[in-house]
C-alpha cells in the first residue's frame, strides 16, 4: 500500500534518539523534465560510455518505480539496495554521526516510499531522491543546531592525533599511504579530521563539497538536486572549497 | 565563520580543476596563474585538499538496512491502522454531537420565533388584536 496522500510522517520508534515530525511538503518537491543529454557523436569513449551506464540505471529505476507504484515491495526493496549506499554516505558526511545518519537514510527511503505517487516520472528517480535526501538532512541539521546537538565522528582526543603534520600530527593521505597497521590507524584518524573539519562549514558549503568531491556526482546533477544556477553553483563550490582548504591548511603537506 | 572572499577569476579555478570551463574561461584562468604565483599556489592548495577529501573512503550502509526500513515501514503502518480505527468511533461521536446541537439550538429558536407560535395556534394572535386597550 502507498499512503501517497498521508501529508506527515511520524516516527513512533523508540529505538529512535529523538522524535521526529517529517512534513513530507518540506522535502519532496515535484521532478521536472531532464534537459536532452547531449549528442553522442561529441561525447569522448568514456563519456559515452558512462552515458550509457546511465541510460541503462535510468531505464532500471523507471521499471522499478513503475512497480513500486503498483504496491510492488521487492520493488522498494532493490531500488533500496541500489541506493543505500550512497544515501548512507551523503547522510554520514552530512551529519558526522553513524547512527544518526542510519536513522536519516532510514527516514529517506521511508519518505520515498510514501511519496512515491507524487513522482511523475519526468526527471531522473535518482535526482528526486537526492533531492529528498539533502532536504531532510537540512532539516535536521536545522532541527540539531536548535537543539544544540554536537555529535560528530568521535575524534581521538590524543594530543598527538591534534598536531598539525608540520609538528608529527596526522600526515597521511588515504591514497599515499604505506600499507600496514600504523598507516591504517593513521588513515582513520585523518578521515575523522577531514570529518570534523567538513563539519564545521556551513551546511551548503558541506552538502556541495560532499556532492562534488566526495560523492563525485556531476555539476549538471548537483545542479538539479541543489536547484542552483550553474554560475551560483560555481562560485558557491569555490568558497566551499577554500574554507575547507583553509581548515585543513595545517594537514596539507 | 566568515566565507573568504572571491574574485571572478578565483570562483573559476575550482570550475578549472573540474574541467567544467569553457575554453575562454578555461584561457582566462591559465593567464591569472601565469600572472599570478598566489594564484598558482592557491591551485596547488586547492589540488592537495581535493585529493585529501576524494580519498576518503566509501561508507557503507549496514547489511541491515533494508530490513531496518521494512520494520519501520511496517511499524508506522500498524500505528497508523490502529490509529485510525481508534480514530473512528470520535469521529462519529463528534457528527452525532454536532447534530445534536444543531438540533436543539433550531428547536429553542424555533420556541421563540413569532411565525411558528402562530401557526402553532393561529387563534393566539386574533385574540390580541381584539383584546381591549386599556388606558
Amino acid at each position: 500500500m502507498v499512503w501517497s496522500k498521508v501529508s506527515r510522517v511520524t516516527s513512533p520508534d523508540p529505538s529512535e534518539a529523538t522524535p521526529r515530525v517529517v512534513d513530507l511538503a518540506t522535502v519532496v518537491e515535484p521532478d521536472e523534465p531532464e534537459p536532452q543529454a547531449p549528442d553522442d557523436a561529441n561525447l569522448s569513449p568514456q563519456a559515452r560510455e558512462e552515458a550509457a551506464k546511465r541510460a541503462e540505471q535510468d531505464r532500471r529505476d523507471r521499471r522499478l518505480v513503475r512497480k513500486l507504484k503498483e504496491g510492488d515491495e521487492r520493488a522498494f526493496q532493490e531500488l533500496v539496495q541500489t541506493y543505500q549506499n550512497r544515501i548512507f554516505g551523503l547522510m554520514l558526511r552530512m551529519i558526522g554521526n553513524r547512527q544518526e545518519a542510519e536513522d536519516l537514510a532510514q527516514e529517506v527511503f521511508i519518505i520515498v516510499y510514501r511519496a512515491i505517487g507524487s513522482y511523475r516520472g519526468e526527471g531522473r528517480f535518482y535526482t528526486w531522491l537526492y533531492r529528498i535526501a539533502s532536504n531532510t538532512c537540512k532539516n535536521r541539521i536545522k532541527y540539531l543546531k536548535g537543539r544544540n546537538f554536537h555529535r560528530s565522528v568521535e575524534i581521538e582526543d590524543s594530543p598527538q592525533a591534534q598536531l598539525p603534520a608540520s609538528e608529527g600530527g596526522a600526515v597521511v593521505t588515504f591514497q599515499s599511504q604505506v600499507p600496514g597497521p600504523e598507516a591504517t590507524v593513521e588513515g582513520a584518524r585523518m578521515e575523522q579530521v577531514i570529518q570534523r573539519e567538513l563539519a564545521a562549514l556551513d551546511p551548503e558549503h558541506r552538502l556541495l563539497i560532499v556532492l562534488r568531491d566526495i560523492q563525485g556526482l556531476s555539476y549538471q546533477d548537483i545542479i538539479r538536486i541543489t536547484g542552483l544556477q550553474e554560475g551560483t553553483l560555481k562560485s558557491r563550490l569555490h568558497r566551499a572549497r577554500l574554507a575547507l582548504k583553509e581548515r585543513l591548511q595545517p594537514y596539507l603537506r | 565563520m566568515a566565507e573568504p572572499s572571491t574574485t571572478d577569476a578565483d570562483a573559476l579555478m575550482s570550475a578549472y580543476l573540474d574541467k567544467q570551463l569553457a575554453p575562454d574561461e578555461a584561457a582566462k584562468v591559465e593567464k591569472l596563474l601565469a600572472e599570478s604565483p598566489e594564484a598558482r599556489e592557491e591551485l596547488d592548495g586547492l589540488a592537495s585538499m581535493l585529493k585529501l577529501v576524494k580519498g576518503l573512503p566509501e561508507v557503507e550502509a549496514p547489511p541491515d538496512f533494508y530490513e531496518k526500513v521494512a520494520k519501520k515501514l511496517r511499524r508506522r503502518r500498524g500505528r497508523g491502522e490502529v490509529l485510525w480505527m481508534l480514530a473512528l468511533p470520535f469521529q462519529v461521536l463528534s457528527v452525532v454531537m454536532i447534530l445534536v446541537v444543531a438540533v436543539t439550538y433550531m428547536l429553542i429558536h424555533l420556541d421563540h420565533d413569532p411565525s411558528v407560535k402562530l401557526e402553532r395556534d393561529p387563534n393566539a394572535v386574533k385574540k390580541a388584536d381584539v383584546s381591549p386597550v386599556v388606558p
